[in-house]
């Protein structure tokens, strides 16, 4: 028996899609946004129907008004937080506290229907996590996070993946986790040490302006520097923020199983954030124009630096699932009819 | 099911179809593919592979609307599926079972005119909604709001700006209230605004004055010091009851939140620090379009009471000299705060347009 490893694959096309993302926009715009949630239906239909694996394609299933509803349950709650915090703001934090208090609800209710509504060969996938479970990693550890000053924070995001990864199912197989928390302490640090060494840089060149010339400097010059200190923490951003992504999605996929086969992601914090960075650009120079062909981009380099490793032969892999009949039916799907997007 | 999915319309008389078409069929139970062939006949969808023969009818058959080249799906009510990948087979089935395809979001999103139409109408009405639509929207908004809930935006501006930014006057109280009076004096052919005037010294923000959406006027010590005549101080008021008449500062506070809110929808997943460049440029459009008419207001009630307009451009050059020459730092401003200078270019205008009213 060997290890083959079977690569995802994307076909997704820009120009292709441009034509999708536009009609979307234009719709959305002429319906006051209403049409969004027939959008997101689309968009999320054209990205999981060139995802391959195997030759098979991945698909979604959410309906429209199920994300309709969930969207207005979302403005609902944030305009009026944002509202009242402007007028009256005790009310305006009361609701910021409601939404805090209820939001590991909502994001339970966001992954079932996220996972319930995706399929791949028929098979839906699911979420199994638990309320308890949910209010634990979203609420009581990020406050236990804050009280520590962040020394917390890589264990509650790794105890955050444990919870979404160990969680989920596809058919009757269900995924597993298996990374501890020493693995995302170390990105933090690194991650804090790249944002370290900009601010010095920063600080550095701040210095030596402030000690040589800042007083004799124009007004104009100073505009200059500041809007030159302005794109370069654009720059840093493009470098960290990629740097971060990568090493967070490939420690957590390279460390999820489902059943007994593995995951590989190999996403390179360089290759990524040149993707960003030239994306970035691109969509300035294109009033903004560029965007589809930017999203196509980034999911097909995400996609296709993702490969499972079959612990057995794929076919015998798809053998095994073949036997778990009854992995899913439909008398679940009306439960999870509220998708709150986050 | 997927509720994007077309309802197909069959023709009273479907020919006999010849056709047949290759599909990969799932059975919704397990993972496994099977090759089958696809026939219809009579309003039935036959199913065929080497284990398997399924007849549903159509009505039952949930066709999936065409999405660029992705494979069709036919999904079944017991939770099976077929793909079909080859499109032109699937077309040419379709027609000889006598159903017509009718998508209009497909032939939208497929043919380049379309969607060339779409972008060059989608930037326009971009474009109008961002001239016109929302600051209309913003000053029917702005009507609707309740005084007592501006008024309390006023106090929480104060509140954030007393102790730290502003100090209490060093203005007698005999010398306020004669300034107070006096403007209050003053005959308003345009309408009675509810307004009023608060005095801060502030070193910080130096010679300047706000009008804040409630209707509060708030001048400083250093612009009341500036001044050369009183008269020139009414100009300055004059100019910020035009901003309070027309709720300028609770408009721009509307207009720029939803600036504001779509540039981050739009940009933000790149960069939130990004998103707020775009923002402040498009704001600062608005702005002068509110600072004129703010002029022209002031223009019009100073006329009526026999002080010359030229006051408010005097006004105008003294506090450019003082603000180009003293304090830099006075950049950090609220944007939701109609102030009387700030560093537009467009100043000299505004001068020369006020002079031109004498």
């Amino acid at each position: 028996m060997q290890n083959q490893e079977q690569r995802f694959k994307f076909t997704g096309n820009g120009t292709e899609y441009f034509g999708i993302w536009m009609v979307n926009l234009l719709l959305s715009i002429l319906t006051l946004g209403i049409y969004s949630a027939w959008a997101k239906v689309r968009r999320m239909q054209y990205f999981y129907r060139n995802t391959w694996l195997n030759d098979a394609s991945f698909d979604y299933h959410g309906t429209a008004i199920a994300i309709l509803k969930g969207r207005i349950i979302a403005i609902v709650l944030f305009a009026s937080y944002s509202i009242f915090l402007q007028f009256m703001p005790a009310v305006g934090l009361t609701i910021a506290l409601l939404i805090a208090l209820i939001m590991p609800y909502l994001l339970v209710i966001s992954f079932r229907f996220r996972l319930y509504n995706s399929s791949y060969r028929g098979l839906r996938f699911g979420f199994t996590g638990s309320i308890k479970g949910a209010y634990f990693a979203f609420l009581a550890l990020p406050f236990f996070t804050l009280l520590t000053l962040y020394l917390l924070a890589p264990f509650t995001h790794q105890r955050i993946k444990a919870y979404q990864h160990s969680n989920s199912r596809f058919g009757q197989s269900a995924f597993s986790f298996h990374a501890g928390a020493g693995g995302f302490y170390m990105i933090y640090l690194f991650t804090l040490l790249q944002l370290l060494l900009i601010a010095g840089l920063f600080a550095f060149g701040g210095y030596t302006l402030a000690r040589d010339s800042i007083a004799s400097l124009s007004r104009e010059a100073i505009v200059g520097i500041v809007v030159a200190a302005y794109f370069l923490l654009i720059l840093a951003s493009l470098l960290v923020v990629p740097f971060f992504m990568s090493r967070i999605q490939n420690l957590v996929w390279n460390h999820t199983q489902l059943g007994e086969h593995h995951f590989s992601s190999t996403l390179s914090a360089r290759g990524l954030a040149w993707i960003i960075f030239t994306n970035f650009f691109l969509i300035i120079f294109t009033m903004g124009l560029y965007k589809p062909f930017a999203d196509i981009r980034i999911a097909r380099y995400r996609v296709e630096h993702m490969a499972l490793l079959p612990a057995g032969n794929i076919e015998e892999f798809i053998a095994s699932e073949q036997q778990k009949i009854g992995a899913t039916g439909t008398e679940t799907a009306e439960m999870f009819d509220v998708d709150i997007g986050f | 099911m997927s509720t994007s999915a077309f309802n197909p319309v069959i023709s009273d008389n479907p020919v006999t179809p010849a056709h047949t078409l290759g599909a990969i069929y799932y059975d919704g139970l397990s993972s496994r593919q099977q090759a089958v062939t696809l026939r219809i006949a009579q309003g039935q969808l036959e199913v065929q592979g080497d284990e398997l023969l399924r007849v549903i009818p159509l009505a039952d058959v949930n066709i999936s609307a065409k999405l660029g080249r992705t494979p069709r799906l036919l999904h079944f009510k017991d939770g099976g599926h077929c793909e079909v990948s080859n499109h032109t087979d699937f077309g040419v089935l379709m027609q000889a079972a006598g159903i017509h395809e009718k998508s209009l979001l497909s032939t939208l999103e497929s043919n380049w005119r379309y969607a060339l139409a779409a972008t060059v109408f989608t930037i326009c009405f971009v474009i109008a909604a961002f001239y016109w639509g929302l600051p209309w929207v913003a000053a029917v908004a702005a009507e609707r709001v309740p005084a007592s809930v501006a008024l309390r935006i006023d106090e929480h501006f104060l509140d954030a700006v007393d102790d730290d930014l502003m100090q209490p006057s060093k203005l007698s109280t005999k010398r306020q209230q004669a300034l107070s009076k006096r403007f209050d004096s003053l005959r308003n052919v345009q309408g009675e605004v509810a307004h009023k005037l608060v005095y801060r010294n502030s070193k910080a923000i130096g010679a300047n004055a706000f009008a804040l959406p409630g209707g509060t006027i708030l001048i400083t010590d250093q612009l009341v010091k500036l001044a050369g005549h009183d008269e020139e101080i009414l100009a300055v008021l004059a100019h910020e009851l035009g901003h309070v008449h027309e709720r300028h500062s609770l408009r721009q506070l509307l207009q720029s939140s939803v600036v504001g809110l779509a540039m981050t929808w739009y940009l933000g997943d790149i960069s939130t620090l990004l998103a707020a460049a775009p923002t402040l440029l498009l704001e600062t459009r608005y702005s002068r379009n509110f600072e004129r008419r703010a002029d022209s207001y002031a223009a019009t009630m100073l006329s009526a009471n026999n002080i010359s307009p030229s006051r408010l451009a005097d006004m105008l050059e003294k506090l450019e000299s003082s603000h180009a020459d003293g304090d830099k730092d006075m950049e950090e401003q609220s944007s939701s705060i109609t102030e009387f200078i700030s560093t537009h270019p467009d100043t000299a205008k505004r001068i020369r347009a006020l002079r031109g009213k004498e």
